[in-house]
């Protein structure tokens, strides 16, 4: 699946425009603005679900730019990576084309938290996603300013209070109309940069301010409630002026593993992989911190900060006295720059400069740019609907830093979910929602949209409860089927090769099921494994593959007729044998979160006129926060058990009411689903 | 398996054995069964005391789910066949390990869907002492495949199914609202004592650990953990699963969690609440003195009224006082009001207005002074014991007795003189009566199944902590999900742990980057 080469730039080329006037409409189903991780991923994703989407971008070749770390997944981050790939989005492949330097984190801890993670060549990152992007069927990108959003009355027939028809440029054009937008603007929202003691308004170094356009129909003409976040990063060093000697060397695996389940192997060869380098702080970094901190006016901003450290600065005041990791992280093939990641700061130039050199490997180091802070405007994320629709907004949704977050992970996870329901909203199909059962990006989502947040919301896997059951190996099984059969976001030949691969599991599963020996013919035919010989009962090969020093490899070469057929999948056997008990005893919680998340919460109940016994207190909470689901208000702070029973059993009771018209809903649906799945991906 | 069903779980803890309401249903998808450890099968079978806590001639147990045939034919020794569905068999019930008879009595089958969980049903009517009860819950406990009810969860899984009418759910509401504040006041007083402290302490010491153990996931390598950190758990994780184990294994019952109703007596000081303590208990259990703020612990004593077990405790007066001593006294005080039962708010009504309507007025203040702000509301946990009422002129004593009783808004009144006995007899029916409401009210604290509820979820909890040794070395993501079980059921006693509580450990002891 991966070519060397590109799609053909000058067919894409037609379907770009930087001027509106040269668009071929005036109309669109979908419009996206914004061209970063959130972005890409929502008019793609728009497009791949049947919408005619235009993506708007400030400058057409910053589309796909890594705006801060050159890296892509991790651990947890490499998890939505995953989904976003098992859901046929772009990272993951596009980190398989640009990717210099992969590992796997966490090889050691379980396959469960494996990290899939590399380290990026900036420009061939974007180069991908633009040229993937120009090359969408349905897709088309403009060049432009966003001024404002048109809003008009609500449709009556649906909950809101308010409709988005699509947008105003800023040099003054015809507006451009569509049933959806989604804004994906990053920190742009009425961004500030900051830098010493001086701060300038924008979202990037180098790049324009967005207009207070947006940012002032968010807040004045919707009513939104928005919070205001910081965020920031290092500053990039000159690769030839660093002492690379006295850093500690850090090689990628020796074979690297692609992201996309579509990839067997990576565009970077194993063995042109560049390393990355691990350096330590000092106190002389310390001491710098403390006599800049007068000059440092991003760090006095606000106290109530995030509660993890985002800059040296904060390391350095709330951990004292300690070593703090520097990793020296390539930016590309030819790039001379180098990423000092755990570095961010945003003291003045000459004090960046005296800190970077505290550090031994870098005391001769030059600087190429400073770091900086940025400040920026975020929509609390509990007005949106698990859809990532605004819920008092009919056709307007969010994605990425808007909502709160951090990283571009977690932005291009949102970003495919909130342009796959904005495509569905144009074209008149219900939203569909992720659950936290069934993926990481459901548990983002469920985060944001219920608990709503306080700091830069970051993936852990320490989020997800099913979190064996959320793994890294099995996303495609997750998510690639649900994504071509109900959401329609996934292309027929992603489709047949999960499906080829799940019937290839279960027959492999079966094979290693059915294979039945007594302890004692077991350790007659695998004498190394050391079973003991207490035990005369009968074992499966499943059972074997579980011992912790048996691979499937081990088990096919002793019966090759019933299981060398499945060799292509004995890393995914291995650890399918293992979890299968823990995900069988999961099951039933799931089950339970599923049903709950299943009864869903009309929008437009209106809570203080309900009629059922509850008390003043719940009512306003629940107006409030207007839980999507029956599961979502559970986990509401404040609710009580009695309100619970009421309110199921007021879902079961108006439920049964809506049932016959649903059914004509999902049979629409289904329509399109078939449709859309014919057309060309 | 973290932030577990918070509050929806939290409405099926109430107590189960209240509720009677018909209906038969069946809906495994939704009850509140999680992370069993290995041992368990997956179709869990639950038992409960179906009748209430309190001095009573028959009990019933009540069983549900698949395994409830093989629990009758193991504990009623019925071998071949079942006895026919819905008719009543006398017959020996015996502990199917040691084969002791245990008692002598009835015992029920319904098949499924014929039932009231609409699950095959037993019911076992047997005698009502504490130690048959008990008894018989321990025996069911050691049935493969069997586990302590959740409370709530019979009713939960006959609600699920849908066989309760519109009216029984607005009154399952009600009914849960009153049950969880039953269960808030039992939890306050456990989690104040002695057991308490331990559970508590457990927690904390869990939460660090698992909060370790995900650091070392998510942040070590990109931060700098080192592995010691996991060493370290590796020994707390021992040593807490070896105290659990012989906390488990120590048969001391009982002591530590107080039985009866809890009755406290409040007031103002020098309101003659010693003396009423004395007074009840006729031998001077308290120091009474015309002195203010004579008492400053809180005096318990055990009692026996109308052949109910009530503990009575005399509080210090309530008043703001420079004394150190003497408001630690006060602290104490307000801390037994809210956990208690039934309140015996003390006043002196020598300061009482003459007029009726300023009287209500005065003594709704003070109520308010006394109570904790949630109970104000429940003047069915409260008395009003006016007392010196030898200092009163005859007339306004008459009038006060005529006219108080009869006010809607203030708890029963009743008016006594603690130095001359006068209407000590009328409150002694007064309380007496309140007294038999709670005892026969089964939301009152049921230790035996409390204490069946802790050990199973301890149990569980050893169970989880031994899955954590078992993939220590191998995987560490099954080995966490271990300490996740084990920090899930022991929430179960000491409230859940949300992943934003780990969160905010792991920000705190190590330095996490962006």
């Amino acid at each position: 699946m991966l070519t060397t080469k590109l799609p053909p730039l000058q067919r894409c080329l037609l379907l770009v425009s930087r001027r509106a006037s040269h668009l071929a409409r005036q109309q669109y189903d979908v419009i996206v603005v914004g061209g970063g991780h959130a972005g890409t991923e929502a008019a793609a994703a728009a497009a791949r679900v049947g919408a005619e989407t235009l993506l708007v971008t400030q400058k057409i070749h910053t589309i796909g730019a890594l705006s801060c770390n050159p890296s892509l997944g991790g651990v947890g981050k490499g998890q939505l990576v995953k989904e976003v790939d098992a859901l046929d989005g772009l990272c993951g492949r596009a980190g398989d084309w640009a990717g210099i330097h992969f590992s796997i984190l966490n090889r050691r801890k379980g396959p469960a938290v494996w990290g899939p993670r590399a380290q990026l060549d900036r420009q061939r990152y974007r180069q991908f996603i633009q040229s993937e992007l120009l090359s969408t069927p349905r897709l088309t990108v403009l060049e432009g300013s966003v001024e404002e959003l048109l809003i008009t009355e609500p449709d009556p027939e649906k909950p809101g209070h308010h409709r988005v028809t699509g947008i105003h440029l800023a040099n003054g054009s015809h507006p451009i109309s569509a049933s959806s937008v989604v804004l994906t603007t990053g920190t742009f929202l009425s961004g500030s940069l900051f830098m010493g003691q001086t701060t300038s308004p924008g979202g990037r170094i180098g790049d324009a301010p967005s207009s207070a356009g947006i940012s002032h129909t968010l807040r004045e003409r919707l009513g939104l409630r928005i919070g205001r976040l910081r965020t920031g990063t290092p500053p990039r060093i000159v690769k030839k002026s660093v002492d690379f000697s006295q850093a500690e060397l850090h090689l990628p695996d020796s074979q690297p593993t692609p992201f996309s389940f579509l990839n067997t192997r990576t565009c970077c060869k194993p063995e042109e992989q560049l390393p990355c380098h691990l350096t330590l702080t000092t106190e002389g970094v310390e001491r710098v911190v403390q006599e800049s901190l007068h000059l440092n006016c991003h760090i006095h901003q606000d106290t109530k900060g995030p509660r993890y450290c985002p800059s040296i600065e904060s390391r350095v005041l709330r951990f004292p006295g300690r070593k703090h990791q520097v990793w020296l992280e390539p930016e590309g093939v030819n790039s001379e720059l180098v990423y000092p990641q755990g570095l961010s700061m945003t003291m003045p130039p000459d004090m960046q400069l005296r800190l970077i050199r505290e550090i031994p490997a870098l005391h001769q180091a030059e600087i190429h740019t400073p770091g900086y802070g940025v400040q920026y405007d975020f929509v609390c994320p509990t007005q949106l609907s698990p859809a990532l629709q605004v819920k008092s907004a009919q056709g307007l949704f969010l994605a990425g830093q808007i909502n709160g977050t951090t990283g571009y992970e977690e932005a291009a996870a949102q970003g495919l979910w909130a342009g796959v329901n904005a495509a569905r909203w144009a074209l008149h199909m219900p939203s569909v929602a992720l659950s936290r059962t069934e993926s990481y990006i459901g548990v983002l989502i469920d985060d944001l949209v219920s608990r709503g947040v306080t700091e830069p919301y970051r993936m852990f896997t320490s989020r997800a409860e099913f979190r064996t059951s959320l793994r890294p190996d099995n996303a495609d099984l997750r998510l690639t089927l649900k994504g071509f059969e109900e959401v329609g976001c996934v292309s027929s030949i992603r489709y047949q090769e999960a499906v080829r691969v799940r019937d290839t599991l279960h027959e492999g599963l079966a094979a290693l099921q059915a294979l039945v020996l007594s302890t004692p013919t077991w350790r007659k035919k695998l004498p190394d494994m050391g079973m003991s010989e207490a035990k005369s009962t009968v074992l499966t090969g499943m059972d074997v593959l579980q011992y912790k020093d048996m691979s499937f490899e081990m088990l096919a070469s002793v019966f090759p007729e019933s299981l060398s057929h499945y060799m292509e999948f004995s890393q995914r056997l291995k650890i399918e044998a293992v979890y299968r008990p823990h995900c069988d005893r999961q099951k039933k919680e799931i089950e339970r979160i599923q049903k709950e998340e299943n009864m869903s919460l009309p929008q437009d109940i209106d809570y203080f006129s309900l009629p059922v016994s509850l008390s003043q207190e719940v009512r306003e909470i629940l107006d409030r926060v207007r839980p999507s689901t029956l599961g979502a208000a559970t986990r509401l702070q404040g609710m009580t058990p009695a309100a619970i029973v009421h309110l199921l059993n007021y879902v079961r009771h108006s439920g049964q009411k809506d049932r016959t018209h649903s059914n004509q809903k999902e049979e629409t649906e289904e329509e399109l689903c078939a449709q859309n799945a014919s057309l060309p991906q | 398996m973290l932030p577990l069903p918070s509050i929806y779980r939290g409405i099926w803890r109430v107590a189960v054995h209240t509720i009677r309401t018909r209906g038969s249903p069946h809906s495994r998808h939704l009850c509140t069964h999680n992370g069993a450890p290995a041992g368990l099968v997956d179709a869990d079978t639950i038992f409960a005391l179906s009748s209430g806590h309190g001095r009573c001639g028959v009990a019933v147990v009540r069983v549900s789910g698949p395994a409830s045939a093989t629990a009758l034919r193991c504990m009623a020794g019925l071998t071949r066949s079942l006895p026919s569905p819905r008719t009543a068999l006398l017959r020996s019930i015996t502990d199917p390990q040691s084969k002791e008879v245990l008692d002598r009595g009835l015992v029920l089958w319904f098949p499924g869907p014929h039932s009231f969980t609409g699950e095959d049903s037993v019911e076992f009517h047997i005698h009502g002492g504490p130690a048959v009860i008990t008894a018989v819950l321990q025996a069911l406990g050691s049935v493969p495949g069997m586990r302590p009810a959740e409370a709530g969860e019979f009713t939960r899984r006959a609600f699920q199914a849908g066989k309760l009418g519109l009216t029984e759910v607005e009154g399952l509401g009600d009914l849960i609202h009153a049950e969880t504040e039953a269960q808030r006041r039992q939890a306050l007083r456990q989690m104040s004592g002695e057991l308490g402290r331990l559970y508590q302490d457990w927690t904390h010491k869990l939460k660090r650990c698992l909060a370790h153990v995900e650091a070392f996931i998510d942040f070590s390598e990109d931060e700098l953990i080192e592995d010691g950190v996991l060493n370290q758990v590796d020994r707390s994780l021992y040593d807490l699963q070896t105290e659990m184990e012989r906390h488990l294994k120590d048969e001391r019952r009982g002591e530590r969690l107080r039985s009866g109703v809890q009755v406290v007596i409040a007031g103002a000081t020098n309101a003659g609440k010693s003396s009423l303590l004395n007074a009840l208990c006729q031998r001077p259990a308290a120091i009474v003195s015309p002195i203010a703020g004579t008492t400053r612990d809180v005096v318990e004593t055990a009692l026996d009224i109308g052949g109910f077990p009530v503990l009575l405790s005399d509080t210090a007066g309530l008043r703001d006082s420079p004394d150190l001593v003497e408001r630690e006294g006060v602290r104490r005080a307000r801390e037994r009001v809210e956990q208690a039962d039934l309140t015996l708010v003390v006043v002196d009504c020598a300061p009482l207005p003459f007029d009726t309507q300023q009287a209500v007025a005065f003594l709704q203040e003070h109520l308010r002074s006394v109570l904790p702000s949630q109970e104000q509301h429940h003047t069915d946990r409260c008395l009003l014991v006016l007392n010196k009422t030898d200092l009163l002129p005859e007339e306004q004593r008459q009038t006060l007795d005529g006219e108080l009783r009869w006010i809607s808004g203030l708890p029963p009144v009743c008016l006594l003189s603690c130095h001359t006995n006068e209407g000590l007899h009328d409150f002694l029916t007064v309380l007496h009566s309140s007294v038999k409401t709670l005892c026969g009210d089964p939301l009152s604290s049921a230790p035996t199944l409390t204490q069946a509820r802790h050990r199973a979820h301890l149990q569980q909890c050893v169970a989880a902590l031994a899955q954590y040794q078992q993939y220590r070395d191998t995987d560490l993501a099954l080995a966490a999900e271990g300490v996740r079980l084990a920090l899930t059921s022991l929430g179960r006693i000491t409230g859940r742990v949300g992943a934003e509580e780990i969160l905010d450990i792991i920000f705190k002891d190590f330095c996490i980057g962006k």
